[in-house]
Formats: structure tokens, sequence, C-alpha cells
């Protein structure tokens, strides 16, 4: 590789990049506890006896989860503002695709969690005398929770991921300032690959830690079956 | 000590699944103390029966009643008469009713004690003091009073039984279910949860029993029904129904049951 | 909603342009997933290889392709690597690399993930009849591991289906691309992001449907 490589260009940009960071962990942050809490619902409206709401929140889901997550973002910056007649930050737009979508991908995963509860528990709590609402929150949800937690860390690092995307709608993330950069020092393979190399680490570490939380869950008190 | 007044009746109970006619007109009386005792082939409906009771299944026609009192409304509707219970009396039902399941059921999450305690905080609104305090004293009964801190993952299939019926027992229930409360267990284990049971019976606990555990039987019961196709095909003592059976199905049921 | 009309005429009027960005979407897709494929079963057994030197590079490969915003590594390969090489790449190009490179990363590990399901009983029951280990893996492994494979691959396409969006970024004229060209020629954002939405999800969804009647279909004769 007669390329000569010289990251001197782009050291004067750190702090640019940990704005970019910044960002990002915000977007992702935001969007997967908005994301969360509207999974929850959805899901729980997925789980209902009545069709009324069952149907919409079927619907719902397959939306967001069959729609590319950039469609999805490209939509709620360029045509969902014309739609309800505001201006809308790019920032915003992006919490609202990425929430939207975190939410489809959750709400599945809500109702598989409460479904893999063995149906034994929800008659030892009803033989008690438990009804409905405390049944849930003092038998099932306790257990059902625990079991969502490794994929929905495994969600919360498909969501950083996606934030890369939202530089394509110019929200000021990581990715964002890589090509700012990029744009004043011409300079494109230090500066992808310093990018690049920041999510690498980001994210790896990120599957790391949920490898060992799954580790952890599955060690204290092992619960049987 | 047995008195005269039934705890527990059924009256024209029928169940069907799905095509297939499970109970077919069940009646039964249980006094109190009495420790009855169900036995039958698989899909003679003998769970079935015992789950009707708690509303555990939903009986498709005929009656329960607790202590005298119906459980429920019987509704005529296009289709002849149907029950209709609503939650709130079903969670009435089930404090005076309790159920001791075949795989047991513990909640996996929680400590033995915590456990058995869980019934008397969420339900019957006790104090923690109390309910950790009636706690204990129910796995003092069982046995098992040096496990109490254990997670079930971590004890026998013997002791999470036994903790069971401690959580059943919390409730200070009339009557006690016990749905083939040991068929799952390995062999050896067998023996101290049917020692804890004969215990309970001896001392006066009303008991409906279904079980494949003949020795059990002839120890505790005071009756015993032999269900066959969804209806009581004899019934009568221990001694009876199991030593000299009158009817020939009976007798075909038990000759099976030598070779185990 | 408060007042906006919505005007579909200019999407049917152009429909032609749409439909050739939706060509040049499924073209992507098929390329990437057949070069993915070649490359995930070459990463494959070097992933599950005893060999250290075999299996770590491997591994790196994997981590990397797996951990990195796909969005990342097509700017990388198009703006980064042309120059370290000394070719230029057109948008076409970076994006097969890239997402090939992807795909295979992702396959290697379903590979990977669907021979290792297969439980130790049967190597050992096939090691005890004193089949050699080529034998054993075409005879009784792979079959096994195969259904589990394919549902796996067909879910990673439909992803891979979802993730060449990203070539619009770099200019290249798939679907979602052309919308764009559309909508700063025609000021109609609402209608025609709303119409390409639906487009990916009609294909996306009846993929997906077609996948879970496979799966279906699959159950039923439980190997």
């Amino acid at each position: 590789m007669d390329y000569a490589w010289d990251f001197g260009a782009i050291n004067r940009y750190w702090s640019v990049l940990w704005n970019g960071l910044v960002v990002t962990f915000q977007l992702a942050g935001i969007s997967l506890l908005a994301g969360l809490a509207l999974g929850l619902f959805v899901g729980m409206m997925r789980f209902a006896k009545s069709p009324v709401l069952t149907w919409p929140a079927a619907v719902y889901i397959e939306v967001f989860r069959n729609s590319p997550v950039l469609v999805q973002l490209v939509w709620f910056y360029y045509a969902f503002p014309v739609l309800i007649d505001t201006t809308m930050s790019a920032f915003m737009a992006a919490v609202l695709a990425l929430s939207f979508n975190t939410s489809a991908f959750s709400a599945e995963l809500f109702r598989g969690g409460i479904q893999s509860i063995d149906t034994g528990q929800w008659e030892a709590g009803r033989a008690l005398g438990m009804r409905g609402p405390t049944l849930m929150r003092r038998i099932i949800l306790p257990q059902a929770i625990r079991r969502m937690i490794p994929p929905l860390t495994g969600r919360a690092i498909e969501l950083t991921k996606m934030t890369a995307l939202a530089s394509t709608i110019a929200v000021p993330e990581l990715l964002y300032q890589g090509k700012l950069i990029n744009a004043v020092t011409f300079r494109p393979i230090e500066t992808y690959t310093v990018v690049a190399v920041i999510y690498l680490v980001l994210l790896w570490s990120g599957t790391l830690l949920v490898d060992r939380v799954e580790r952890r869950l599955g060690r204290s008190d092992a619960w049987n079956r | 000590m047995e008195s005269v007044t039934p705890v527990l009746t059924l009256e024209g109970i029928h169940k069907t699944f799905g095509g297939h006619h499970v109970l077919k007109g069940i009646d039964l009386e249980i006094r109190t103390g009495q420790t009855v005792v169900i036995i039958g082939a698989s899909g003679s409906g003998k769970s079935t029966l015992l789950r009707c009771i708690n509303f555990l299944e939903h009986p498709d026609a005929g009656r329960v009643l607790l202590a005298g009192e119906p459980i429920g409304r019987t509704v005529r509707g296009r289709s002849g008469e149907r029950l209709v219970v609503h939650e709130r009396e079903l969670s009435e039902v089930r404090r005076r009713v309790g159920m001791v399941f075949q795989h047991f059921n513990l909640f996996p999450h929680m400590t033995a004690v915590q456990n058995v305690m869980e019934g008397p905080t969420s339900v019957l609104r006790l104090s923690r003091e109390e309910a950790h305090a009636r706690a204990h004293e129910n796995l003092a009964k069982v046995g098992l009073s040096d496990k109490a801190d254990q997670y079930p993952s971590r004890l026998s299939g013997g002791q999470q039984q036994r903790v069971a019926i401690a959580r059943a027992l919390a409730m200070q229930p009339d009557v006690m279910l016990f749905d083939e409360p040991t068929s799952a267990l390995d062999p050896e284990l067998v023996g101290e949860v049917l020692l804890v049971m004969r215990d309970l019976s001896v001392e006066g606990m009303t008991m409906v029993v279904v079980t494949h555990e003949m020795g059990f039987a002839f120890a505790a019961a005071d009756h015993v029904i032999f269900l066959h196709e969804g209806l009581v095909h004899e019934e009568g003592s221990p001694e009876a129904v199991l030593r000299e059976p009158q009817r020939e199905r009976t007798r075909t049921f038990l000759r099976g049951l030598e070779h185990l | 909603m408060n007042g906006t009309t919505w005007d579909f005429s200019v999407v049917w009027e152009n429909l032609p342009m749409l439909a050739r960005g939706l060509v040049g979407s499924l073209q992507i897709t098929f390329v990437a997933l057949l070069f993915g494929l070649l490359l995930g079963l070459l990463v494959a057994p070097l992933r599950m290889s005893a060999l250290r030197s075999l299996r770590m590079p491997a591994n790196v490969y994997i981590n990397i392709f797996r951990a990195t915003p796909p969005l990342v590594l097509l700017f990388w390969f198009f703006y980064a690597f042309p120059i370290l090489i000394g070719v230029r790449f057109r948008p076409y190009e970076a994006a097969v690399v890239t997402l090939s490179l992807q795909s295979g990363a992702f396959f290697a590990e379903v590979f990977r993930a669907g021979i290792q399901s297969v439980e130790r009983g049967q190597w050992e029951a096939s090691r005890a009849l004193g089949m050699g280990y080529l034998r054993l893996m075409r005879r009784i492994i792979l079959p096994q591991a195969f259904k589990r494979m394919v549902l796996a691959f067909f879910e990673r396409a439909i992803e891979l289906f979802k993730t060449t969006t990203l070539v619009s970024t770099i200019a290249f004229a798939d679907l979602l691309y052309e919308a764009t060209v559309l909508v700063n020629q025609t000021f109609r954002p609402l209608e025609i992001y709303t119409a390409v939405a639906a487009i990916y999800i009609l294909v996306i969804t009846a993929a997906s449907v077609g996948v879970r009647g496979l799966e279906r279909r699959m159950a039923r004769s439980d190997a």
C-alpha cells in the first residue's frame, strides 16, 4: 500500500467527533426508551383478547418491521411534516422513526416473553385466588422481563447501528460529523477509518456486555424451566 | 372426626373439550374432614373433574356448591343452561379451595418462604410479618424449615412439592385438591410427599386426591371413587373398591396397576 | 389531516422510473446474496476450524462486519478504499462489495449455527458406526442442518433487501434513490415517499409471508 496515511490531519477534529458521539448516544437513548415503552403498549394490544385491539397492533408491527429504516427516516423527515403541516427538526424526525421502528420489534419480544411463561404459573397464581393484574405484576412479568433482557439488549445494539443512518437527514451524529471532517480535510481514508473504528469499539464492547449479562442472568438462582 | 355437613357438592357436572365429552354428569358429595381419592385411567376425566371444583376448568353444565352455597349463577340461554361465574367470586372460591399441582408450579423467582407468603400477602392482604410467621409455620409442618430461603431450582422434586403444599395450606383453605401430586416425582421422593398428605388427612383436612398411589388410598382415604369414561363407575370405602371391586372394569383397571 | 391534499398522480405518471429503481434494488440484492453465500460457505469452516490461525481472522472478519453500521462500511468502501488501492469505484461496485462482505459475515454465522445446532448425539452415533468425517457431514449432519439454515438464509435475504436502501446515499439508482430524484423534481415528498414505503412494505411482507409458510411446511415434515 503506497498511500501515505496521515492521521495528524484529522487530529484537531476529535472534539467534532466527540460531539457526534454524544448525539449518537442521545438519539439511541431516547429512541430506545420511547421505543420500549411504546413496544410494551403495542405488545399488550397484540396480546389482547379482542380483535379490535389485536388487528391494528398487528398491522402496525408489520408496517414498521417490513419497511427499511432509511425509508422510515426519510419519510418522517420529508413526508410527515407535510402531512401534519408543521416543520420538524431532523433530530425529532430521527427519534420518531427509530422509536416506532424499535417499538415494532420489541412488541414481538414482549409478546414472546410473556407467552414463554409456563401455563402452570398462571394456574398456580389463579389457584391461590390471584386476579389478572396481581398475577401479572407478581408472577408473570418478573419472570418474563428477565427472559426478555438478552434480546432487548440485542435490540439496543441494533438501534445504535441504525443511528448512523440519521446522517442521511443531516442529524449531527457521529457519521455525519465524519462527513463534515472529510469535506474539510479531503482525507476520507483516515476519517472514515477512524469513524468505523469508533463504532466498532462501541458496538463490539456492547455485544460483549450483552454476553456477560446473559451469562450472569443464566447463573444466579438459575430458575429451572 | 367427620361431620355431616357436605363442604363440597357437585351436581351433574359436564365438560366437553372440542367435541370430546370428557365429563358426562358427575354427582359428588364431600363431607368435612373426609379424604376422597379419585382413581381412573388417563382420559377418564379425573383431573378435569378436580379442576372443575376450583374452576380452572369451567363446567359446561351442572353446579358446584361450597358449604351448600352454589358458585355462580345458572343462566338460561339459547343453547340451554350455562354456569356464569364472576372473577371476584372465583377469587373468593379459590381462597377456600387450595390446589397442589402435578408439576408443583412453584414461582421460580421467589424463595420457598416467599412462595408460601405470596398468597397471604397478595390475596389475603396480610401484613408481611403475619404472612412470614404463617409461612414458617407451614414450612415447618411439611418439614422444610431449613430450606426456607432456597430457590425452587435448588430443591428436589419432593421438596418442591412439599413447598407447594405449604403454599396452599398457608391460605387456610376449607378443602385441599391434589392433582396427581406424586406422578412427576422420582420413586424415592414419593414417600416424603405422601407422608405429609397422610398427616394432613389425619389432622382432619378435607382432601380430594387424584392419584395412582393405592398405598395412600388404603392408608388415608375415607372414600374412593373410580372414574371411567367421564362417569362415576364405582365408589365406596377403600376396602370395598380396592380389595373387592364389584364391577368388571374396576377389576381390570386395578389389575393393570399391579404391574407398576 | 388538516387541509393536505393528496395527489398521487405524480406517482402514477412516474411509475416506470420507480419500477426501474425497484429492479435496481432487487439486482443488488441478488448479486450481494450470491457473493455473500459463497463467502459465507468459505468462511464458516474457517470459523469452526481447530486451528487458531484460521479461526482468528475469520472471527475478526465476522465481528467487524456485524458490529459496524452498514452505512459506515459503505462510505468506507466508496470513498476510502478506492484511494487506498488506486482504483475508481462506481456506486454499483462499492455497493456490491460492501453488501457481499456484510452478507458473507452473517451467512458464515448462519452456517456455523446451523451445523452446531445438530445434536452431539448425531455426531457420536455416526462416529460409532465408523463413518468418516466427510461422509457423516454429507449424509447425517448437513441434511439436518440444512433445514435450519434455509429459513435463516431467507430471513437474511429479506434483511439484505432492506439494507439495499443505503446505496441510495452513494447515488446508486435503487428505488429510494429514484424516489428522492423524483421528489426533488416534483416537490411532492408526501405522496412519493408514502408510495415508495408502501412498495417496500408490500414486497417485504409478501416475502415474509412466504418464509413463514415455508417454516410451517418444514415444521410439518420435521427431521
